[in-house]
């Protein structure tokens, strides 16, 4: 692959009526990483999807996948994309395995050994009708059906909805193959754990801007926890409110709870002094992640 | 049948297909069944002559001279309303639900997500279209024809299909309305309603035009007036009017083609 970016968005723009849907998305995927674009529900994240792949049209601004134009050359793109939509719905009158087929023809033919390989890695039984299938077993479908043509991109809306964790986990190892393979994902989530667990870059979206884009391991030095420590018998406060990156410190019957800031390892060195009985951290929610952004931005000006 | 699109479409509608055609023979096969008993009837003949011209012609029945008679017997029971209600009502069903149906269900975003280019999608689905109402109109045709035949009616099995074809076409132009509106909204509900509202409007304007003087001049922007009109089943074709209903037909259709490829799809 030659193109330093596999989806480049300039000023992409997209308003329905006069609702926003996204505004000036500026976005920049490259070969081989596994992007993640994180937002809450309503953020943004389908419109951008779906003006990539030429749905829905922009007000303003544009969008190139491997180069080409969205609008142009949007059958050109879809052969080498390979798509999961959010709101999954599947026809109801046929089953997996002539879905697929169907599919396949569309794209003139498949390789059923890897459709077969896949079916069997989700545990999903193609041959029942898609009408009487759970909404996991629909969702397994709709990522065999991404995945099955083994394209250059995946963009994939929400792909973990209703799968339970040990598909969830053959999900993720998945993505990590497709990533060896050089082959690029772009991915929306509204689940921080899970873009952290498996993406190199996220994206995070809020009311229909780009608010960042960071490294996980940026975005995780710049995380808030919130963590309970649990110890044998009382401790003293003041060893606690020095520690860089730690506040609301509070200690009540041998607990201590606080917020933490970026490493944990000073806090975790000061509490091993004392006899620590079990940690529990909670991680921060995605509004957490926003607000310690937008704080961010107030303390700059 | 999964082998692309048009055959898929088919393949989703061969039950549909089926049932409307068992419905189609099976009325039929009813009407011809009576036909028999009418004619030894000349009484019934006499009373629907005394009603008043403008009743009949409300009921597209203004041509009806001999009620009897196999052609003025079947164009008054089936063609002049049943046969092309029928039609038109699977037909602005299918049409209505093509594109707009699949938009509402969601089931179309993963469709277009495949390298397949949206004018392709319009085709397919109004080629199906088309198939679909020939299938129903060649059903309707042979069950009438084994009738005929059968309790030995004089009617032109070339008059019968000639007017099944004007029925197609007439359901055609409505279908393709449907359709065409579907492509433009992406609404079903209101394609199928205004495709729906204007097959009852024309319907009634032709047929208060034969009697309303002030409407006289204008039966001839109804579809339906360019179907009755020619009294197919007694006279045969009458190419202007067949074409003007294919003229509408095609003109819905070419407008369905630009008006999906511009839009946004919800999906």
């Amino acid at each position: 692959m030659s193109q330093d970016a596999v989806i480049r968005t300039s000023g992409l723009t997209k308003y329905y009526g006069k609702q926003l849907g996204i505004d000036a998305v500026n976005l920049e995927v490259k070969p081989g990483e596994i992007f993640g674009y994180l937002g809450p529900n309503g953020a943004g994240k389908t419109t951008t999807i779906r003006t990539l792949l030429d749905f829905i049209r922009p007000t303003r601004g544009a969008a190139t996948v491997f180069d080409l134009d969205s609008r142009q050359s949007s059958v050109e793109i879809h052969r080498r994309v390979g798509y999961l939509n959010g709101e999954l719905a599947l026809y109801n009158n046929m089953t997996g395995e002539d879905l697929l087929r169907y599919l396949g023809n569309l794209r003139g033919g498949l390789d059923w050994k890897y459709v077969n390989a896949l079916a069997e890695r989700f545990q999903c039984d193609l041959p029942r009708r898609i009408q009487g299938l759970s909404l996991g077993n629909k969702q397994k479908l709709g990522l065999i059906q991404a995945f099955m043509h083994q394209p250059e991109l995946l963009i994939l809306d929400e792909p973990t909805n209703g799968l339970d964790p040990l598909i969830q986990h053959e999900f993720y190892d998945l993505l990590t193959e497709t990533k060896l393979a050089g082959r690029t994902v772009f991915l929306s989530s509204h689940i921080l754990p899970e873009v952290e667990k498996v993406c190199d870059r996220v994206g995070i979206i809020r009311q229909g801007k780009l608010v960042t884009v960071e490294t996980i391991e940026t975005l995780k030095s710049h995380s808030v926890r919130k963590l309970e420590i649990h110890f044998a018998a009382n401790v003293p406060k003041d060893k606690f409110v020095t520690i860089p990156g730690v506040r609301d410190i509070d200690i009540q019957n041998n607990v201590l709870t606080c917020t933490v800031v970026g490493s944990l390892d000073a806090l975790v060195k000061a509490s091993a002094q004392f006899v620590v009985v079990n940690i529990v951290s909670h991680e921060p929610s995605l509004e957490e992640i926003f607000m310690t952004y937008y704080e961010g931005a107030n303390h700059a000006k | 049948m999964l082998n692309n699109m048009f055959l898929k479409t088919l393949r989703d509608q061969r039950r549909s297909i089926l049932y409307w055609g068992i419905g189609l023979i099976g009325m039929a096969v009813m009407m011809a069944a009576f036909y028999p008993t009418i004619k030894n009837m000349p009484s019934v003949n006499a009373y629907l002559q005394e009603l008043p011209q403008n009743l009949k012609e409300l009921f597209s029945m203004g041509g009806l001279t001999d009620y009897s008679s196999p052609v003025g017997y079947f164009s008054a029971e089936l063609f002049s309303f049943m046969v092309p209600l029928l039609l038109l009502v699977f037909g602005v069903g299918f049409g209505a639900n093509a594109i707009a149906g699949d938009e509402e269900k969601g089931t179309l975003g993963f469709l277009l997500a495949n390298p397949v280019p949206r004018w392709r999608v319009v085709v397919d689905k109004f080629g199906v279209l088309l198939v679909s109402m020939l299938v129903l109109g060649m059903m309707f045709w042979a069950g009438m024809a084994v009738c005929v035949l059968g309790l030995n009616i004089d009617l032109s099995l070339l008059r019968l299909a000639e007017a099944t074809f004007g029925a197609m076409l007439v359901a055609l132009v409505f279908s393709s309305l449907a359709f065409m509106l579907g492509c433009v909204k992406g609404n079903k509900g209101m394609s199928m309603g205004i495709a729906g509202g204007l097959a009852v409007l024309t319907y009634f304007l032709n047929g208060l035009g034969g009697m309303v003087s002030a409407l006289k001049d204008y039966r001839f922007l109804s579809p339906f007036y360019h179907y009755v009109e020619p009294n197919t089943l007694a006279n045969g074709i009458s190419p202007e009017h067949v074409l003007v209903l294919i003229g509408l037909t095609v003109v819905f259709f070419a407008i369905s083609i630009p008006a999906f490829m511009r839009r946004d799809i919800a999906v």
